[in-house]
């Protein structure tokens, strides 16, 4: 594996250094790393788990993300969608047709910024919103929030954030026990000027 | 005067020492209430709006008005702009949640600010309405599902199971109607961004702050920790561009704006006035006793207005200061007479001109108690009450004190009276004339303005940026509406929808109007029975479709149909008690609480509001179209409650002017027992100065209010004084002298008012000033070529 020798050497590092709190792993060691990543581009698979029915509804797809700039996310199975958040946050929505597709664009929005404040680790715009608890160490660590505001908690009542080099896995508990998780897989860096005409726009 | 007997005399003379004693008794109880009163500071009302009227024309339309405007005098909308939005906005909520908690006062100055994007976040309306949604259909749903039965609602529905951002309920709601509808009621311009509120103004995003004040938007603590706390803020950030909206400020403006003028032009006045009087009588002993009955006049007026209104407004302490101006005329008529005639003098002999001035004055004022505003009783009241406390103090006291005739004062006198004194007198046939020719160019020219805008004192820049923030956030005052009345709950909602779509017709034919229409939120029942029908379609074959290609279980689409069985009627209380209705309880009036015998087929009635987004210009033909669609329904009223007031404002002043008028005809009654044929001389100064000041209000244009008719009434008054002291002492200079002194400092008091920013003191001061320029000009030409008794 690509990382292993890091790893290890980081185990190393651990053993030496056994002493709790300069252990910690922190918020700000996450942010540091997560912030390293310009530009972004993987797979993703999508379950959302709708708890009234037991059932799950299964997606995949892949996505291209820009730190501060905007988050591309293309559905692919069982339907087509591609969906664009930009860090202004307006959704762009030159693919869908307006009358058919009305609804929700708040929501939308909101979902669009969460998003990306989860994937380039912006923990002081989520700690406004959210209490965040952090576990785990450098390599395996875990996040999980939960809303602050009432009203929030209403809708929801916790996310939890996996991940190691980068954000693997995110898991959106509803109030209703309706769960939305995804996973992210063959992520990868990339340079957004020289992609940009592969994936960015091509569509 | 026929010498008086002795023994009668002394009997006079002991019974007004006593009186002497009395009234200075009277005042200790003035003094002593009044430290008792203000025992915990003056209770001070900087509303211009306690000057309106109340309406008490319509029960209903006064209840509409009032729950119309509720809920906007304690809030304030501030936006930001700047290029560093987020931390400016953090820094701007700081300062204002923490303004008011120091400077030892434990009051803060707000109560809530709202200003972070999850602040508006209601709880989910979704819970509310969740069983109602079968039967809300949005328009455009509606036209979708008549055209193809809803096969092109398959593939949102889709995406909406499987998007990233989707919320799906297959069983509920699989084709989320429930999301259109909400977010077709949701018209706010409010985004979230960056974790702030922002609205869109110009292509540039504005940071929203929204605040609750923990007081009164009068409270003068609160709007200086307002101004001062925004002053700060914007030295510290000239990068940032505020635009404010609310009524704080405004009525922080006015009343600083009104503070300011008491200072200028209230001392300015005072100042202008203690020169003259030095000048003139060359003793500062004789000017304090000028003071005495001013004093005394407001130390009898203060604490009497205080008990019979609660509180004092500040209109009325800027008048109280106007007051010095007329009360000063009994005191000014007496040391005249004394300092020319020295010990000649007798208090005899002026006492019925005296008295005659005094009621005249009264007269006038207590005309104006009688109009139905509040703030104007009040200043009456305190006027009147001034000037009899002015005048007794004239009559019981002044004389009993000693004063020194200096000869300059007798110089200036007869200088005076050689100067202006024409040749020849005016006759009562010239007089007729000029009565005529003023009448006919008045009845020709004159204009009259009756709008609002006179009483808004706040400048421009606070009004645009207002207009600029109501634009941005799409709000409406609520000043336009059509009050709509029925039996029940559903004819009214027809009734609405119908309205509705009137209105809606005007706005495809390119009419600039917002509609806010209860009957959109609340459709009708019959056309919530019709939405049912339209889903009960939609939940055949196309949900059959969806669930299958979704990959869901079959049962899904039975449950799904079970689930529009028994779905209920939307009705207004449900709504109005949903977080989304919430801010539509304004439009419900219910059941009006007006007398049942009055109207009985009246049961519910809602407001249509009707917000005009066009320029001025176009707005009166807009008023036509709707009065005439009001004019077809009687259960339709169209109010227009800016132009209302206004229109209550005209009703005012043409009350006024009957009263006013009245009062002139007793006034005359009681002159002729009194003067005869002389009585022309006594009216010409004060209806020659009426006339002669609209004459030329008519000639230059400038539309007569009912501010600058409130001028003319204080003209009447100071010209009567003029005329019945000329009549009564028609050749003496001492009385010239204290006429020509009397119109100079009202000038200085009434007329400085020109120059106030407000504009309705504005319109007062101007009719003054012109109008006593000329009472003092008539006076020489009418006066009688004997002594009169």
């Amino acid at each position: 594996m690509r990382i292993k020798g890091k790893s290890l050497r980081h185990a190393l590092v651990l053993l030496l250094l056994l002493s709790g709190p300069a252990l910690a792993f922190e918020l700000d060691d996450l942010q540091d790393r997560l912030n390293q990543t310009e530009a972004l581009k993987g797979r993703f698979e999508q379950q959302r788990y709708l708890a009234d029915l037991d059932t799950r509804l299964k997606s995949t797809g892949h996505f291209l993300y820009e730190r501060d700039a905007r988050m591309v996310w293309v559905l692919e199975t069982p339907i087509a969608d591609r969906l664009v958040f930009t860090a202004e946050n307006a959704p762009d929505d030159a693919d869908r047709d307006s009358a058919a597709g009305a609804g929700n664009d708040r929501q939308r929005q909101q979902v669009g910024t969460l998003l990306l404040q989860l994937l380039q680790g912006d923990w002081q715009g989520l700690q406004e919103r959210f209490t965040l608890d952090v576990t785990g160490t450098d390599d395996a660590w875990q996040v999980t929030l939960e809303p602050k505001a009432k009203a929030l908690r209403q809708r929801f009542t916790r996310i939890e954030l996996k991940g190691a080099d980068y954000l693997d896995d995110v898991a959106l508990h509803a109030a209703n026990e309706d769960v939305l998780r995804v996973r992210f897989f063959d992520q990868q860096p990339f340079d957004p000027a020289a992609t940009e005409a592969v994936d960015g726009t091509s569509r | 005067m026929a010498p008086v007997a002795e023994p009668q005399s002394k009997r006079t003379a002991t019974l007004l020492r006593l009186f002497a004693w009395l009234w200075a008794l009277v005042l200790l109880g003035c003094v002593l209430g009044l430290a008792w009163l203000v025992r915990d500071g003056l209770p001070v009302d900087t509303r211009l709006t306690a000057m309106l009227p109340e309406d008490h024309q319509s029960p209903l339309i006064e209840q509409a008005n009032v729950q119309l405007g509720r809920g906007f005098e304690d809030r304030f909308v501030l936006l930001l702009s700047s290029p560093n939005l987020k931390a400016d906005t953090q820094a701007l909520a700081r300062a204002l949640g923490d303004a008011g908690k120091h400077e030892g006062q434990d009051t803060p100055l707000l109560a809530k600010i709202d200003w972070r994007d999850t602040d508006l976040i209601d709880s989910d309306p979704r819970q509310a309405l969740g069983r109602y949604r079968y039967r809300l259909l949005t328009p455009e749903l509606q036209q979708i599902i008549d055209q193809d039965g809803g096969e092109s609602l398959i593939e949102p529905a889709l995406r909406n199971l499987f998007s990233l951002t989707g919320q799906p309920d297959p069983v509920a709601d699989p084709f989320g109607l429930l999301a259109r509808w909400i977010d077709a009621r949701d018209e706010s311009p409010v985004q979230a961004r960056n974790g702030l509120l922002t609205v869109t103004l110009q292509g540039s995003p504005h940071a929203l702050l929204i605040g609750d004040l923990a007081g009164s938007p009068y409270d003068i603590g609160a709007q200086q920790a307002m101004t001062r706390t925004l002053k700060d803020f914007e030295q510290d950030h000239p990068q940032v561009t505020l635009l404010r909206s609310g009524l704080i400020f405004h009525a922080a403006a006015g009343a600083r704006q009104a503070q300011r003028e008491i200072t200028t032009i209230g001392l300015g006045a005072f100042i202008g006035l203690v020169t003259i009087l030095l000048l003139v009588f060359r003793s500062p002993r004789v000017l304090a006793q000028m003071m005495l009955p001013l004093a005394s006049g407001l130390l009898l007026a203060l604490p009497v207005t205080l008990l019979l209104f609660g509180q004092l407004h500040l209109m009325t302490l800027a008048f109280g200061a106007s007051l010095i101006g007329i009360a000063i005329d009994y005191a000014l008529h007496l040391q005249c007479d004394r300092a020319v005639h020295g010990r000649d003098f007798r208090l005899g002999r002026l006492l019925p001109g005296l008295t005659l001035g005094l009621v005249s004055s009264l007269l006038a004022y207590l005309a104006q108690t009688l109009t139905p505003m509040p703030g104007l009783r009040q200043m009456a009241a305190f006027a009147a009450l001034g000037l009899l406390g002015a005048w007794l103090s004239v009559v019981l006291w002044l004389p009993r004190m000693r004063l020194p005739s200096p000869a300059a004062t007798r110089r200036l006198a007869e200088g005076l009276w050689r100067w202006t004194t024409p040749r020849r007198g005016l006759t009562p046939s010239i007089a007729l004339v000029g009565l005529l020719i003023c009448s006919a160019v008045i009845g020709w020219q004159l204009t009259s303005d009756d709008s609002l805008r006179l009483l808004n004192p706040s400048p421009e820049t606070l009004l645009d940026q207002e207009r600029q923030v109501q634009q941005a956030l799409g709000s409406d005052t609520g000043n336009r509406y059509l009050l709509v009345t029925a039996t029940d709950e559903a004819a009214l909602l027809s009734r609405l929808a119908t309205l509705g779509d009137t209105l809606g017709d005007w706005i495809d034919e390119g009419l600039p109007l917002r509609i806010t229409n209860l009957a959109d939120s609340v459709p009708p029942p019959s056309v919530q029975q019709e939405s049912l029908a339209r889903v009960k379609r939609l939940y055949g074959q196309p949900l059959e479709a969806l669930v299958q290609q979704a990959g869901l279980d079959d049962k899904v689409v039975e449950r799904a149909r079970t689930r529009l069985e028994g779905a209920p009627v939307l009705d207004v209380t449900t709504w109005l008690d949903s977080p989304l209705g919430n801010s539509q309880r304004r439009l419900w009036l219910g059941e009006p609480e007006s007398e049942p015998e009055a109207q009985e087929s009246v049961r519910v009635a809602a407001a249509l509001l009707v917000q005009f987004t066009g320029e001025d210009g176009q707005a009166s033909a807009l008023e036509q179209r709707l009065t005439a669609l009001a004019g077809h329904d009687d259960d339709i009223i169209y109010v227009n409650r800016v132009a209302r007031i206004g229109e209550l404002l005209g009703q005012l002043r043409k009350n006024i002017v009957w009263w006013v008028a009245a009062a002139v005809v007793a006034l005359s009654l009681l002159l002729i027992w009194r003067y005869g044929r002389d009585t022309w001389r006594v009216l010409t100064p004060p209806l020659g100065a009426l006339l002669g000041t609209l004459t030329l209000f008519a000639l230059i244009g400038i539309p007569l209010n009912v501010f600058s008719q409130l001028g003319l009434l204080l003209v009447l008054g100071i010209g009567l004084d003029a005329g019945i002291f000329s009549v009564e002492h028609g050749r003496r200079a001492s009385t010239w002298l204290a006429i020509s002194l009397s119109t100079l400092t009202s000038l200085l008091a009434f007329g400085l008012l020109t120059f106030s920013a407000t504009p309705a003191l504005h319109y007062l001061g101007l009719s003054c000033l012109i109008g006593l320029a000329m009472v003092w000009c008539l006076v020489p030409w009418v006066r009688p070529n004997r002594e009169h008794f």
